[in-house]
Parts: C-alpha cells; sequence; structure tokens
C-alpha cells in the first residue's frame, strides 16, 4: 500500500480557502460588543520638552469615554523593557515611557491616548487634546548624534552612545601590512519601513470579576509579548492571554513589544470596555520599528591572487530614540558575527556603535543585519576582483569555505553547519550562461549601452537557535521551540507548534511533516499557532527559526508517537515490540506485514484504554521542546543581469536567478514563495525603497505615495533554483528560507549596477541606486 | 447628520442611514460586517481595499458611503458562487499568489478588472494592471501566475467573469 | 526648508513699508489668511487655510515682529499649527529703493512637522513659493493700486 509521499511536494496551501474567500479574521475584523476605539495622540516633534498636555476638552467631546496622558500611567504602566541586552558592549537602557511624561524623542511617539465609543469620535476627540512643548534641538543622523555638542536625547547617555560593540580575530593590523591591495570604502545601508500590508492593531479586554486579561494583536511572537506586557501591565503571566489571530505579514516589525499595546491593554482595564486601536499607515511609518540604517567604514586587505586576508570595519548603527525589544542585538550579533560570509577570511575586527537619535527606533527587519554584512562584504569583494582585474566569480571561488571543511569555525567565532558554495555558484552560472554574458556585455559596451552583471554569494545564520548562545549573547528569552501533537481517537490530529507564522505557510508545511511521519492523510491534520491559553510556551516566528527549530520540534514530537504507538500495537498484535516497524501509518510485525494496526486503530484503542499494556498512559499526544544544537546556514548563489540608461539613470533588472540552498525542501511551492518575496525586498532596498527624515527629524517619505514600496511593474519575472545540502544537526535536514531572498539580492543590483557602469570608472554608489543618484554618477564620472 | 443610503452588495440590497463622512470601506466593513475588503493605507495607494463599484474596480477608501447610494458593490465575499471558487480564487490557490493574505481580496478584484477587459493579459499587462495593489510577500510573481492561470481556466470553460454587468 | 525671493514694486519705499505694516493689507494680500488681529506687544493671532497637495486645514499661529528698522528692513516669527501639521518660520524682508521703485527682496527658513511634512513634503516647497508669489504680486497690485 504505497503512500503518496508529501515531504517535498508542491502541495497547495491549507491556509488559502479562507484568505481568498475574505472570511479570515485579522485582528481589525474583531468585534466585541462594548467595544470601544481608541486614538493614541503623537508627537509632531522630533524632540521638545512637554509643558502642558490638557486632555479635558478631549473628555468633554460626545461619545469619549476616557482620555489619558504618561502622567495618568505612572505608577501603573512599566516602562517598556528592551530584550536584547548585549554583553561587554557598555549597553546603557534608559527608559522608555509607554506615553512620554516630560519630553518627546521623535516624531511619532506617543502622548495621550483618547478612548471613545466610535472611531469617529475617538479621532475628533483626537484632535483636542492640547500639547504644549517647547522644542528643543533634534538630530537624526548618528554620526552627527555622536558629535561633541549635539542634542543629549537620554539622561546618562553621553553623546547618545547605546553601545559599543567589538568582534576581533586573528591580526588583521599584519593582515593589513602585508596585503598587497587594499580597499576602504565607506558604505550606508539606509532606513526602511518594513511595510507589512496589515498595520498593527489589537484589541484588549479586560474581565474586572476575574482579573483575565485578553489581547488580540498583530504579533510575530505572542509568547513573548505575554512576558513581556505581563511585566509592563502588572498582570500575572497566567491571567494574560495573547492572541495572535490572522497576521498580515511582519518582517521582523511585529516581533517588538510596542508602548501602544499596553497603552490600550491599559483603557481596558481602566474603562471595563474592550478597546480596539489600529494604526493607520501614516502612524505605521511614525511609531512601527524601521529597519537597517547603518554607516559604516570599511576596509579589505587582499593578495595579488585574489585571496582576501582581513577585513576591518567601524559601524555606526542608528538605533532611533528608544531601543526597541530586539534592537541592541541586531547591528551586532546578527550582523557583526556575519562579517566573513561565506569566505574563509581568517582576520576580522569590526566595531560597532549604537546611537540614539530623533528618529523612529530601528529593529529588525527581513535579515535584520545579515542583509546589511552581506551587502557590505559582497561589495568588497567585487571592488577586490575590480582592482585585481580578476572575475569576481574567480575571486569568490578562491575564497569560499570548501565544502570539505564543515563544519567550519569562521573567524568572528560561529560554526557553519555545512555547505558546498561552490556548487550553488556553478549551478547559477549554468543558468544565466556566463561565458556568453559576458561577451553580450562587451558587445553592449560598444554600442554605448551599459550591461551589468552582479553576483552575490551569500551564508545566512538562521533557525535561531540554541537557548545556550541566546544567553551567552544577552537574548533575554531562549530560542528552542515546542510542539504539540494530538492524535485524536478518530485518528485526525492536531498540531500546536510555539511558532507563529503569519503568512509563510506552516499550516501546510508542518501538515506535510506529520502527514510523512505519521501517515496520516494532510486532509486529516490541522495546525493551530498563536494563541497563549492554548499552545505551550513558544517563542514565536523570526530568524528564518519557524521550520528550521518549529519543524524539529514537531518531528519529535512525532517520533514520540510512534514509539508509544509501537507500545500499544505490539501488545494489540501481541508481538515484541522490537519486532515493531512503523511504515506508511501502518505498525506491522517485522517479516509479517499483514499483522498490522494502523495509526488510527491505534489511536482509538489508546483513547478508549480497554485493553492497554501494563503502565500504559492512555490517549496519543506527545509534545516536545526542541533547542537546536547549532543555528542552520542556508547559503546560496545569486545573479542579477541590468541594463542602466545612461540618459536617465534608470536601472533595468532583465535577469534575476536566485540559486538557493535552504537544506531539504518541505513544499517547493512555498520555498519558492518565500525567496520571492525576500527577494522583491533586498530589490527594494537597493532600487526603491528610502525611509527620509529631514534634518529637523520629520519624516519625509511618511506615505505610501513617498515611500517607495516596489510594485509588481517595478520588479522582474524570478527565476530560482536549488542546491541541497541538509543541515546535519537538524533531524529534517532543514534549514530555513525566510530570509534568504531579502539578504543575498541588495548586492546583488548594486554589483551589477556598478559592473555595467565599468567603462565609465565607476567604484561606488550608494543604495538605493535611484535614477537621481546614478546619474550623478555618471554625470561626474563624464566630467559633466 | 445622517443621510439614508441603499447599496446592493453581492447581490443583497441594504438601507442604511450613514454619517456622510463614513468611507465606503468602512461601511462594508463596520456596517455590513463584510471584513474581507482591508485597508492598509490612507492614501489609495495600496490596493487592499479594492471593490468593484457599478463593475469598476475603485478604492473603498476613497469613497464615501454615501456616494455608493444606488450602487453595485462586489467584494471578495461575492467572489464564489454556489460554493464553486471564482477562477481567480482558484488561480492564487493553485499558484500560491499570496502568502499573508491581507492584499489578496484588493488584489484579486483588480485582476478581475483587467481579465474583464483583456482576457489574455501578457505578463507585462498583468504587472502593469496590477500596479495599484501593493503585495510586500509575494514580489508578485507567483500573483502574475495566478493570473494567468485564472485567465486560462476563464477561457477553457467559457465562464464569465462575474460582476462584469 | 529655506525660502528666498525677490520682487520689484512700482512704489516708493515708504509706501511699501507702510503697507507691510499694515495689517488689512496683510490680510486681503496673503492667500488663505483669515484673520489677523494684533496682540500683545508687536505681535498678531493668525488664522490661515492652507492646503499642501492632499493635506489641507486651518491654522492659528502668531506672528511677531521681531526687528523692524523702518523703512527697509522687517524680521517676522511665525510660529501656527493645526490638525495638519505644525510650521515655525523665521523670514527677513528687505526693501531697497531703486529708480522711485522698491525691490523687496525676502530670505526664511521655515520648518514643517506633522501630516503636512509626511504626507504633504514633495509639494511643500512649491506650495511655499507659490504663496510668496501670490501674496508679493497681491502686494505689488496693492501698492501701485495706492499710487
Amino acid at each position: 500500500m504505497a503512500v503518496t509521499r508529501v515531504f517535498g511536494a508542491r502541495i497547495k496551501r491549507r491556509e488559502d480557502p479562507r484568505l481568498i474567500t475574505g472570511t479570515a479574521t485579522y485582528t481589525d475584523d474583531i468585534v466585541i460588543p462594548g467595544m470601544c476605539y481608541t486614538v493614541i495622540v503623537r508627537s509632531p516633534y522630533a524632540h521638545a520638552r512637554i509643558k502642558r498636555i490638557d486632555v479635558e476638552r478631549a473628555r468633554k467631546h460626545p461619545g469619549v469615554v476616557a482620555a489619558f496622558t504618561g502622567k495618568d500611567l505612572e505608577g501603573k504602566v512599566n516602562p517598556i523593557p528592551c530584550a536584547w541586552l548585549i554583553p561587554g558592549s557598555d549597553l546603557k537602557t534608559p527608559p522608555h515611557p509607554a506615553l512620554a511624561v516630560d519630553r518627546v524623542r521623535y516624531v511619532g511617539e506617543g502622548v495621550a491616548v483618547v478612548v471613545a465609543t466610535s472611531r469617529h469620535a475617538a479621532a475628533d476627540a483626537a484632535s483636542l487634546v492640547e500639547v504644549e512643548v517647547e522644542p528643543l534641538p533634534a538630530v537624526v543622523n548618528q554620526e552627527k548624534a555622536m558629535q561633541p555638542g549635539a542634542p543629549q536625547i537620554h539622561d546618562g547617555v553621553p553623546n547618545n552612545v547605546a553601545f559599543h560593540w567589538k568582534v576581533s580575530s586573528g591580526d588583521v593590523g599584519r593582515a593589513f601590512q602585508e596585503a598587497d591591495v587594499v580597499i576602504r570604502q565607506r558604505m550606508v545601508n539606509h532606513r526602511l519601513i518594513p511595510n507589512a500590508m496589515e498595520p498593527r492593531s489589537c484589541v484588549a479586554a479586560y474581565n474586572r470579576g476575574s482579573g483575565d486579561l485578553t489581547i488580540w494583536m498583530t504579533s510575530q511572537n505572542p509568547h513573548i509579548h505575554r512576558v513581556l506586557l505581563s511585566g509592563i501591565l502588572g498582570i500575572p503571566e497566567h491571567r494574560l492571554r495573547i492572541i495572535a489571530p490572522e497576521v498580515g505579514g511582519g518582517f521582523g516589525s511585529k516581533i517588538p513589544c510596542y508602548a501602544d499595546e499596553a497603552v490600550v491593554a491599559f483603557c481596558a482595564m481602566q474603562t471595563g470596555h474592550p478597546v480596539k486601536w489600529g494604526e493607520d499607515r501614516r502612524e505605521n511609518y511614525l511609531a512601527t520599528a524601521h529597519g537597517r540604517d547603518h554607516i559604516v567604514d570599511l576596509e579589505v586587505a587582499a593578495k595579488k591572487d585574489g585571496t582576501i586576508t582581513a577585513i576591518r570595519g567601524t559601524c555606526y548603527a542608528n538605533l532611533g530614540a528608544y531601543l526597541s525589544t530586539a534592537a541592541p542585538g541586531v547591528p551586532t550579533i546578527l550582523h557583526g558575527l556575519m562579517m566573513c560570509g561565506p569566505y574563509t577570511i581568517p582576520n576580522i575586527d569590526y566595531e560597532v556603535y549604537g546611537i540614539f537619535t530623533n528618529t523612529t527606533p530601528v529593529d529588525a527587519y527581513r535579515g535584520a543585519g545579515r542583509p546589511e554584512a552581506t551587502y557590505y562584504v559582497e561589495r568588497l569583494v567585487d571592488m577586490v576582483a575590480r582592482k585585481l582585474n580578476m572575475d569576481p566569480v574567480e575571486v569568490r571561488r578562491k575564497n569560499f569555505i570548501p565544502k570539505d571543511k564543515f563544519p567550519y569555525t569562521v573567524a568572528t567565532g560561529i560554526t557553519y553547519d555545512s555547505g558546498d558554495y561552490e556548487a550553488s555558484l556553478e549551478t547559477l552560472l549554468r543558468i544565466i550562461d556566463y561565458p556568453n554574458f559576458r561577451k553580450e556585455q562587451e558587445k553592449a559596451w560598444k554600442e554605448g549601452r551599459y550591461l551589468g552583471i552582479g553576483f552575490s554569494t551569500y551564508v545566512e545564520i538562521c533557525g535561531l537557535g540554541p537557548s545556550q548562545v541566546a544567553g551567552a549573547v544577552g537574548f533575554q528569552g531562549a530560542l528552542w521551540e515546542s510542539a504539540l501533537v494530538r492524535v485524536h481517537p478518530t485518528g485526525k490530529v492536531t498540531v500546536l507548534t510555539g511558532a507563529s507564522p503569519h503568512g509563510q505557510g506552516e499550516e501546510t508545511t508542518f501538515a506535510q511533516i506529520v502527514s510523512e511521519e505519521l501517515g496520516i492523510p494532510i486532509e486529516d491534520i490541522e495546525v493551530l499557532h498563536g494563541d497563549t491559553e492554548m499552545i505551550p510556551m513558544g517563542w514565536g516566528t523570526y530568524g528564518s527559526r519557524t521550520t528550521a527549530v518549529g519543524g524539529a520540534a514537531l518531528f519529535v514530537a512525532c517520533r514520540r508517537i510512534v514509539e508509544k504507538g509501537k507500545k500499544l500495537a505490539a501488545h494489540l498484535l501481541e508481538a515484541s515490540e522490537q519486532d515493531i516497524l512503523f511504515e506508511g501509518g501502518r505498525f506491522f510485525v517485522k517479516g509479517a506485514p499483514d499483522r498490522a494496526k494502523t495509526i488510527q486503530e491505534v489511536a482509538l484503542q489508546a483513547y478508549l484504554a480497554w485493553n492497554l499494556p501494563a503502565g500504559f498512559e492512555p490517549a496519543l499526544e506527545a509534545t516536545a521542546f526542541y533547542d537546536p544544537p547549532n543555528f542552520t546556514y542556508p547559503f546560496g548563489a545569486h545573479a542579477c543581469i541590468v541594463e542602466v540608461d545612461p540618459e536617465t539613470g534608470t536601472v533595468k533588472i532583465r535577469r534575476y536567478v536566485a540559486v538557493d540552498d535552504c537544506g531539504r525542501v518541505v513544499n517547493p511551492l512555498i520555498v519558492d514563495g518565500q525567496v520571492h518575496g525576500g527577494l522583491a525586498q533586498g530589490i527594494g532596498q537597493a532600487l526603491y525603497e528610502y525611509a527620509y527624515y529631514d534634518d529637523f527629524g520629520q519624516l519625509l517619505t511618511g506615505s505610501m505615495s513617498d515611500y517607495a514600496v516596489p510594485k509588481a511593474s517595478q520588479l522582474p519575472p524570478f527565476e530560482t533554483a536549488r542546491t541541497e545540502t541538509p543541515s546535519p544537526h537538524h533531524p529534517l535536514g532543514l534549514k530555513g528560507v525566510g530570509e534568504t531572498g531579502t539578504i543575498a539580492s541588495t548586492p546583488a543590483v548594486a554589483n551589477a549596477v556598478v559592473d555595467a557602469l565599468q567603462p565609465l570608472g565607476i567604484h561606488h554608489i550608494d543604495i538605493p541606486l535611484t535614477p537621481p543618484r546614478v546619474l550623478a554618477a555618471i554625470r561626474q564620472a563624464q566630467g559633466r | 447628520m445622517r443621510v439614508p443610503i441603499s447599496v446592493t452588495v453581492n447581490g443583497t440590497v441594504y438601507h442604511h442611514e450613514v454619517e456622510p463622512r463614513l468611507l465606503l470601506v468602512y461601511y462594508l466593513r463596520e456596517v455590513l460586517g463584510l471584513t474581507g475588503t482591508h485597508i492598509g493605507c490612507d492614501t489609495s495607494n495600496c490596493g487592499a481595499c479594492t471593490v468593484m463599484m457599478n463593475g469598476l474596480a475603485v478604492k473603498s477608501c476613497t469613497v464615501l458611503a454615501v456616494q455608493a447610494n444606488g450602487a453595485e458593490i462586489l467584494t471578495v465575499e461575492g467572489l464564489a458562487r454556489d460554493g464553486q471558487l471564482h477562477p481567480i480564487q482558484e488561480g492564487f490557490w493553485e499558484e500560491h499568489g499570496l502568502q499573508c493574505g491581507y492584499c489578496t481580496p484588493g488584489m484579486m478584484i483588480a485582476a478581475l478588472q483587467l481579465l474583464q477587459r483583456n482576457p489574455d493579459p501578457s505578463e507585462a499587462e498583468i504587472r502593469h494592471a496590477l500596479e495599484g495593489n501593493l503585495c510586500r510577500c509575494t514580489g508578485y510573481q507567483h500573483i502574475v501566475n495566478a493570473v494567468r492561470y485564472a485567465a486560462r481556466k476563464m477561457k477553457e470553460s467559457g465562464a464569465m467573469p462575474v460582476g462584469g454587468r | 526648508m529655506r525660502l528666498e525671493g525677490t520682487y520689484t514694486l512700482e512704489a516708493p519705499r515708504d509706501r511699501v513699508w507702510e503697507l507691510l505694516n499694515d495689517p488689512h493689507v496683510l490680510v486681503r494680500c496673503t492667500p488663505g489668511m483669515k484673520q489677523l488681529e494684533p496682540a500683545e506687544g508687536d505681535t498678531f493671532k493668525a488664522t490661515m487655510e492652507v492646503g499642501v497637495g492632499p493635506v489641507k486645514g486651518t491654522f492659528q499661529g502668531k506672528v511677531e515682529v521681531a526687528e523692524r528698522k523702518a523703512p527697509e528692513q522687517i524680521t517676522l516669527r511665525v510660529q501656527g499649527g493645526g490638525s495638519a501639521g505644525m510650521v515655525r518660520a523665521e523670514g527677513t524682508i528687505t526693501l531697497r529703493e531703486e529708480d522711485g521703485r522698491t525691490v523687496l527682496s525676502y530670505v526664511g527658513e521655515a520648518q514643517v512637522s506633522g501630516l503636512i511634512a509626511s504626507v504633504g513634503q514633495r509639494m511643500i516647497g512649491s506650495v511655499a513659493k507659490m504663496l510668496a508669489d501670490q501674496f508679493f504680486s497681491n502686494l505689488i497690485k496693492e501698492a501701485s493700486a495706492s499710487r
């Protein structure tokens, strides 16, 4: 009896029917009888002393139930904590009040909240809140913020430096002395806005009788939100329930614990009404964490043959006005430790200053630190190739960690689990027909057309991660994951995962894993997530960890089901447990495959418990808490082919090819989707997106009319391919794929544009490569 | 002040008195409870709120409910008929044209408009037609595939797209 | 945001100075200006309606004469706000007599915050320029009418 293999199959998603029929429930779709609406009044000033906030007129407005200021919250709502306290960096953690009390530090910081019986009444009343301030000088640029005399944003944080972190290994000084070539380059990895299509929102309901508080919210990690909000609100964890209903994308922006949800919960507790809050897009741009924002001075040392011997750099990371939940870890642990890329670079010296500015806080955004590292390293590799007049492909090959050297510990101290970088690059070169492209390029150049190719051979740290390491690097939590597999009496299965997918498709891929492991039809399996009252502790979805860690937990739980099933099957079949085999959903006796019980029959007997072996507990379910022994390190090789219009500076992507290796693949359709989405965001950073502040701290790209989220017509068709190098430590060989596209694509595009402009002698252009920037570089090179 | 309106939504006639400033999207979501239509921005860039109004795809965040008085509206909830998914819904499902699903209802309505006007669009035409609808998850490749799937399917079955009056 | 410009008015400098210091003239000349009432000291309370791209709103504010050097130079400080955002600006208008005509030049620095900054910024520069042009061309009309 053959069971169709589901692991690795292109199965269409099981979450889709509700999403394509408009019957899914997102947070803002929730309505509770008696529900009120809130509007949070936000500072239009980047930096100001608060002289007076008056909510009296707002309170008197018809329909208004309550209005609060920061003073009303004092002693009742604790400051918003940072949860990644990187050690050895002299990290400063200035208080972050849920509503500003005496000072505002960025445009968008909450200063008051209004609760009313209707959306309109709340909005009207919010406009009646009077805020009188004394504006203070603001600083938005991290380098300027470090200068003597710059506005001081927090007490006790001299020069606005939140931390200074360093990773160093080998003898960098000597490597530079002995280098044949040294290249120095300043690069900017500009600020981005995550732009999940669903803005943040929440609904809070408090039961005064029981003391139970329920918050439905747009969360990537409801359990982390429960722990943190429990501390902020002073509600015991077992009285607090966080539910992440359907969540419309996150890309990191729904990881942090923001002030807003705490304020809304406070309103529910104070008024006794269920309370809803939702940001509009403009508010989202101001109040939801941004990503990236580095200025880096880099140096690379290399030998004549292309061997890269050292990288040295100083990174100035803009943290915004307050430390967001994971902010200190992003430009350090997730960034600095990846500065070797897939190469055997033996000497590294990299320091990072985390700096406060009067801007929206910066935190994880898809890739979180790794896109920045990959961008710098891949640009440097191209610069070395150019300087040595070598093919960028050759320089990469020269420096790749050889496939027989894994597990490989790079200079920054982390150990890559497995890799075959050469294989992914070879696959890529075959697909793009590289030698032919170079011929075409020569021809184009002769015709005055600027055709270029850019490579990006990347490795990323994924599957976050071993909890011991998390603790060692100051993450105030763990990174294992939970899975509960419950086989019901009728053989149907409910799976609970502590990860919290919000578009990544694990309701499907996890069902595939269970179906494969238990031989149960996929239609009989349901995957649930996102409710702290239903799910054992979990750590959520980010860092490409859901399948990599949650999937491993699920595998372990399934194996426990099989083990337990074997015991009962042996009893029912009157055989020894050692002689029971399990395959395709059947327990059978070795050598007598007809003496068998299906897993459904075994499940029923386990629940009926009429005839169990001695000491056998009824029911058939298993829980696993899986802590991975290492991170996973997906990798790949991407190539982008562009044509640059020398008259307008417009970059047209003619081809984009991504060869990724994320270990074994559960569902190729979903993996392709993850890669595509990542590419769009990485290309967006390379060509279009830029969160831009003026010198006074006003976000000038404050709406979707001004911030360029890529449109369908601005992106090319994507070509994807894969190599498969299983993770040796993951029970299913998986690695994770959620961020690869974003991490790899930005440098591929940037390298392609610079490659296209080779005849003009252009060496570097900072991203985003908008037409004015590219044109300015061309004009400068032409001496026009 | 409240203004009486009567609107046909997915074939059902509704009568309500609404505030003149009520946006059509809030009317659909909060008065009728049809929460399949989403709100993703406040500048009519994202298209998450796209619905059909008298056969034309409109952004319901930029239409007042009172302007929809007497109109026929089709929302995502009205795409499937008699439990049968519309070919566009089928295409999005088959081709993995959605991830978080938030932009999907508006995206499908925009696609419907395209296929009504051009039953056999090229890839470039699809990308152009969907410019008013932003998706942050898919990178659009699978959405393009989904629309092509729907186009093929509609051609094969000879089915008229719904809402095409 | 820096604003500057130069206009030539067909009127003697003293006359232009007079016009510039007459609140009624200012109300007439300033696009969208609804009200300008004298308040304490050398200040005025102003109510203005301005639209920048998609953002329209009523601004309430204070115009303060920071420095006055009759009849050649006046420095104004403007501070105002409304639901659409906040404006703080300082500008100096200089009058120079040239063959019986007056050459008026202005230079100012404006700081805009709130909705109008984040949504309307692409238009702000040109809207400010347009408003200034309208103001000064109205002033030119006033000046020539009163000749």
